[in-house]
């Protein structure tokens, strides 16, 4: 027996259908992307870090100290995972996430009102600048804020969690009509 | 008629009629009103009944301290019980009833209290507990219930919507008075973020009912203009209708924001209520002062209001609280008053002052009265005149309102909140804040300071000095000019004695002044007694009018200053705040957040019947046709796994990668048994126990590199041992080179058992998976025909023949669906958590119901997994503590019922007696942990913990059900009821 498998979405049962026009404020979700959780060994966080940061097409989010989850919209999961192994594979453990991860990118003029809502850090750029990332709880599920532009922010869920934290996103944005679709 | 809506002034929209009703009575008001102020317009002065003594009650003051005019707004599942007339903004279509009267507010069954008086004093309560016993539930209990009350709570669902939302600030202005405008303008234009927020729906405090002009314009229109450019400042935010309630750690408030109170039809996008979390670096009280009433006799009559409230009704409001207005004061803000009402064309009859030889100027035409006080009120649902004494001589005085003013309390309640106390100030006569230290510092009235321009230059001077501690500059600014401005002064007057009726101290509590020498004399005296014993300053308002006058009568009486009194204690909230604002969005499906395993979708297109288990949705069974019961549909999943195979979504259990070259080491010591020498390819079976010795968690360790690991744990205690493991690698063993991460959610698994199992999962793999080259407790990366990245494991928990398979989550359900296809032949089915429960059961398999936390590895008769040679683990050494050594311990045995009856079972939670012994737990020989019925032995079966258990095999026992009320009789066994020699496992 051989075949294609499918790979499905964890939101595909609440973003299936034609995508509507967004709004404004609009949460749009990726149908895929390659996550992986990179640890450091002992001593060499400053190294990884280095190392990770000045590649291109990767994105670096901080978890805790030499800990970060590294995004590329490029790689297929295992090139990613390929490609850190070689840019760090002797510094730090590489682990798959992007199957384990959801990411969901909250774009528009209220995106900061909306997110107030449910995480309590001060989300003011002087206070969490552009490229600022970290672990926050948003109401009661656990996710990585990033502020991926000037209106912009990337948040990275557990994939068990991610039908949650859309309802309670889209419920923080009802204020402002958020829409919400698949990235084209 | 006597309350009147004068003919021009006010702050409010003459051409904007708004119609709303008052116990059904449809009235009209004016954009901009309050209900309060709409209500003494239309004359209606009687709002309530009193608290004990069902006396009727009218309108006080004009803001959030009132005692009095207590209304449910709205109706049905809407009805908002305990609102203050004073501060809810009128709107088209609202509906108010009054509170605690029967049948209606003009004639009051419950007043017949007031005869009753003499019995009902203070402390009445409390000694009904004491005598007759045997009246207080069937007595005094439901009629002291029914006749003493507020506003009645609504059992209805709420239909309103909640939110919450946290803020943070440079600079955090808590009032937008005057001083708060000032500081909060100070601080924008040097660039600060900052909040201000006030609880009225205008901007302005007192400026909206302030007489004096600024700049030469009235004070309303200097409140607008600032309100104007703060508006245009992005770095400031405005917040109305929000109640600052709470002043916590670190500088954080608690606000709420009546975003929709003031709409009769709410939006849908809107919560009708948001609670603030903000944040301040620094933050400005400025919350003005509250005026004192005055305790004399009658002083409850529907008409007497405070003074300054008679005055912004007049300015703000543009209503006339009576035809004839008298004054009772103890200082010159009562002059103000009757010169603000005067100047608005009211007649201002007398004025009674208590001091000798004041010096401030009446209006024309105003009789004043030196030396004077008054001793009674006479009229009987409204004032109709006072009697006025001065050395003996008493007089009958005609009018039809009275204003008090007793001096004024600087409001300091959130600077106290954190456990400062305030402190007595014999210049301001009153108590002030403390110091509290830089993060909240007090302006204007609340810091004592009680002229205009007084309270503009400490504002703006406060906001000044805020701004350069966080390194910006405020430009300096001319401050505004006020005219012609009278530095308040006063007398303080606790009591005014020769009462000829009750003076009351609390209105909202009806606790008089005699309550209070009744408390002292009783030994309550200590003003955190007192105020228990007599309730002053309890329920919804706090004593905010009557705390102050308490205090000082309790100095008068015990011959002391007020400063030896003090105050009770200040907490959150301010003012109340309901329950549905505090739980925000947190309820119905938002209450918890839902987990769904990646198999989600595959288990519901089979048909799967889901369970809540923790915040997980787990499949629970799979119904077919014809089959009636959850019982039929398990039996027969079971019977399927035994006799073919089954696959069954595990996708829940936690799952760790752990990482390092002291990895092995690292689990060798978690594990109370050994992890050290797991072979690379192989998996064990792992048991954790806490520093107590008893059993933690368990799950399988796979060893998929000399440095790589891959732990399972159960479902509920993933979250734990993750933390477990953190704390033990950053606080008990830094030195050990160990990194490890969650992956549950990256990988969906399933377990494939049964003695076909092998048949099935061979057609989806390349690589050979039989007996020989992947024995029992093989683990292993691999991969699915296809080129999907998987693991394979080894394992069972139900003594079958079995796998685990672990693919990317995504991939879970296409591969979930493809072995259900190659299964087909060999007559799989799709198994749940309860089928999954059966199996273990008949393997005597434990999970967290038998691991409750009290069970060592011994009693669970996994003692030969605890590895006394290991150096150490975490528990090792309190394993050998006596308790837990001891030969009686409760040990896990089987229970097999000796009656085959299928209508008697076994439940868990159900204790064990010896044969003929009395049930009563003082028997007590053991417990069921886990029961159910097992369809390959066609009886029912249970787990149980028992005292020496595994002695007691043969022997006949009593299962004691208390719940249900019911015994059987029990066969106690080996614990593996099926298959005890394991040869399918490792067939």
């Amino acid at each position: 027996m051989v075949r294609d498998y499918n790979n499905r979405h964890a939101l595909d049962q609440k973003l299936r259908g034609t995508p509507k026009p967004a709004n404004a404020d609009h949460l749009e979700v990726s149908h895929w992307q390659a996550i992986a959780t990179v640890l450091a060994h002992a001593g060499l966080d400053a190294a990884v870090e280095r190392a990770l940061s000045s590649t291109p097409d990767l994105s670096l989010r901080y978890c805790g100290p030499g800990e970060w989850l590294v995004v590329s919209h490029v790689d297929t999961p295992v090139g990613l995972m390929r490609r850190l192994d070689m840019l760090c594979g002797t510094q730090a453990h590489v682990v798959d996430q992007s199957d384990g991860r959801v990411l969901l990118r909250l774009s528009g003029p209220s995106a900061r009102t909306i997110l107030a809502k449910g995480i309590g850090v001060d989300l003011h750029p002087a206070a969490f600048a552009h490229g600022g990332s970290t672990n926050v709880l948003c109401g009661h599920i656990a996710v990585n804020l990033m502020a991926s532009g000037a209106d912009v922010f990337e948040l990275i869920v557990a994939r068990s969690f991610a039908e949650s934290l859309f309802d309670d996103l889209m419920a923080m944005g009802r204020q402002f009509d958020i829409s919400s679709a698949f990235s084209e | 008629m006597s309350a009147y809506r004068l003919s021009s002034g006010g702050l409010v929209d003459r051409s904007k009629v708004l119609s709303f009703t008052f116990d059904g009575r449809p009235l009209r008001g004016l954009a901009g009103d309050t209900l309060a102020s709409a209500l003494l317009a239309n004359d209606q002065l009687l709002v309530g009944r009193s608290f004990k003594y069902h006396r009727p009650r009218g309108i006080v003051s004009a803001g959030p301290s009132e005692p009095n005019a207590l209304v449910t707004l709205g109706s049905g599942a809407r009805s908002d019980p305990n609102t203050k007339a004073t501060v809810a903004e009128l709107y088209s279509g609202l509906t108010a009833k009054s509170q605690n009267r029967w049948p209606s507010l003009g004639f009051d069954v419950g007043a017949v209290n007031g005869l009753l008086s003499p019995f009902l004093g203070a402390g009445f309560y409390y000694k009904t507990f004491m005598w007759p016993r045997q009246l207080w539930e069937k007595l005094y209990e439901p009629v002291i219930r029914r006749a003493a009350g507020l506003g009645r709570a609504v059992l209805e669902r709420d239909p309103e919507s909640y939110e919450k939302s946290w803020a943070f600030c440079d600079l955090l202005v808590v009032g937008g008075g005057p001083a708060g405008l000032m500081a909060a303008l100070t601080a924008g234009r040097a660039g600060l973020r900052v909040i201000l927020a006030d609880e009225d729906f205008r901007l302005g405090g007192s400026l909206l009912s302030e007489t004096e002009t600024i700049d030469g314009s009235p004070a309303s229109a200097f409140a607008d203009r600032v309100a104007a450019e703060l508006r245009s400042l992005d770095n400031v935010t405005l917040l109305s209708r929000t109640t600052v309630f709470g002043w916590y750690d670190d500088n954080v408030f608690g606000a709420v924001e009546r975003v929709q109170k003031h709409v009769a039809e709410p939006s849908a996008k809107l919560p009708t209520e948001r609670v603030w979390r903000i944040a301040a670096k620094r933050a400005l009280l400025a919350t003005g002062a509250e005026e004192r009433p005055l305790v004399f006799g009658g002083n409850d009559r529907p008409g007497v209001m405070m003074g300054g409230a008679i005055g912004t009704y007049a300015e703000r409001y543009g209503v006339s609280a009576g035809k004839s207005v008298a004054i009772f004061t103890s200082g010159s803000s009562g002059y103000r008053t009757a010169r603000g009402l005067a100047a608005r064309g009211m007649s201002v009859s007398t004025i009674v002052d208590s001091r000798p030889d004041a010096v401030d100027a009446a209006p024309d035409g105003v009789r004043v009265v030196r030396s004077g006080s008054i001793i009674d009120t006479k009229g009987s649902k409204r004032l109709s005149g006072i009697v006025v004494e001065r050395s003996g001589y008493e007089e009958l005085i005609a009018c039809d309102a009275l204003g008090m003013s007793g001096g004024w309390s600087p409001v300091i309640h959130l600077a106290c909140q954190r456990g400062g106390r305030p402190v007595w100030s014999e210049d301001l006569k009153a108590f002030a804040a403390p110091d509290v230290g830089g993060g909240l510092r007090v302006i204007g009235a609340a810091n004592g300071v009680y002229t205009l321009s007084g309270c503009l230059r400490d504002g703006a001077g406060k906001a000044a000095a805020i701004a350069e501690e966080l390194g910006f500059h405020a430009a300096e600014a001319p401050l505004p000019v006020i005219d012609a401005e009278v530095e308040p002064s006063f007398a303080a007057l606790w009591y005014v004695p020769g009462a000829k009726s009750k003076a009351f101290v609390d209105f909202q509590n009806d606790v008089h002044a005699k309550d209070l020498g009744l408390a002292l004399r009783e030994g309550f005296g200590h003003v955190e007694h007192a105020k228990r014993y007599t309730t002053s300053g309890m329920a919804t308002d706090q004593g905010k009018l009557s705390n102050i006058n308490a205090v000082g009568i309790l100095a008068g009486m015990r011959g002391v200053s007020p400063a030896e009194v003090g105050t009770t204690t200040f907490r959150p909230f301010y003012t109340p705040v309901s329950f549905g604002a505090l739980a925000g969005t947190s309820r119905d499906t938002h209450a918890t957040p839902t987990r769904k395993s990646p198999l989600h979708e595959w288990a519901k297109k089979n048909g799967a019947t889901f369970v809540d288990s923790g915040l997980w949705f787990r499949s629970a069974w799979f119904p077919r046709g014809g089959e009636k019961t959850w019982r039929e549909s398990v039996d027969r999943e079971v019977l399927n796994v035994r006799a073919n195979v089954g696959i069954c979504d595990v996708s829940t259990l936690g799952k760790i990668e752990v990482f390092g070259v002291d990895a092995a080491e690292f689990l060798n010591r978690l594990y109370c048994n050994p992890m050290l020498k797991l072979p690379v390819g192989k998996a064990r079976y792992g048991l954790m126990l806490r520093e107590d010795g008893f059993v933690f968690d368990d799950g399988t360790v796979s060893r998929l590199a000399d440095d790589h690991f891959f732990v399972t744990t159960t479902t509920a205690m993933a979250g734990a041992v993750m933390s477990h493991m953190e704390y033990c690698a950053q606080a008990l063993w830094p030195d050990l080179k160990v990194r490890f991460c969650s992956v549950s959610d990256q990988w969906a698994q399933m377990a494939i058992a049964g003695p076909k199992a092998r048949d099935v999962l061979q057609q989806l793999l390349d690589e050979d998976i039989s007996e020989t080259a992947f024995p029992f407790l093989s683990a292993r990366a691999t991969a699915l025909r296809g080129g999907i990245n998987a693991r394979l494991f080894r394992i069972s928990f139900s003594g079958e023949l079995a796998f685990e398979l672990a693919v990317p989550a995504g991939y879970g359900e296409a591969v979930a669906d493809q072995i259900m296809e190659a299964g087909r032949a060999h007559d799989i089915c799709a198994y749940g958590v309860e089928a999954l429960n059966v199996l273990r059961l008949e393997k005597g398999l434990l999970t967290h119901a038998e691991f409750d936390g009290r069970v060592t590895p011994d009693d669970a008769g996994l003692g030969r997994m605890f590895s006394a040679q290991k150096p150490d683990f975490i528990g090792k050494h309190l394993s050998a503590r006596y308790g837990l050594t001891a030969a009686d311990r409760m040990q896990l045995v089987g229970l097999k019922l000796v009656d085959k009856d299928k209508e008697k079972d076994m439940r868990a939670g159900a204790h064990l007696l010896k044969e003929g012994m009395k049930p009563s737990t003082l028997n007590d020989q053991g417990w069921v942990s886990s029961a159910g019925y097992s369809p390959v032995l066609g009886q029912h079966i249970a787990l149980a913990f028992l005292k020496s258990g595994r002695e007691r095999y043969g022997e006949k026992i009593v299962v004691w059900d208390r719940l249900r009320d019911h015994e059987v009789t029990a066969e106690v066994c080996d614990p593996v009821f099926v298959g005890s020699e394991n040869t399918k496992l490792k067939a």
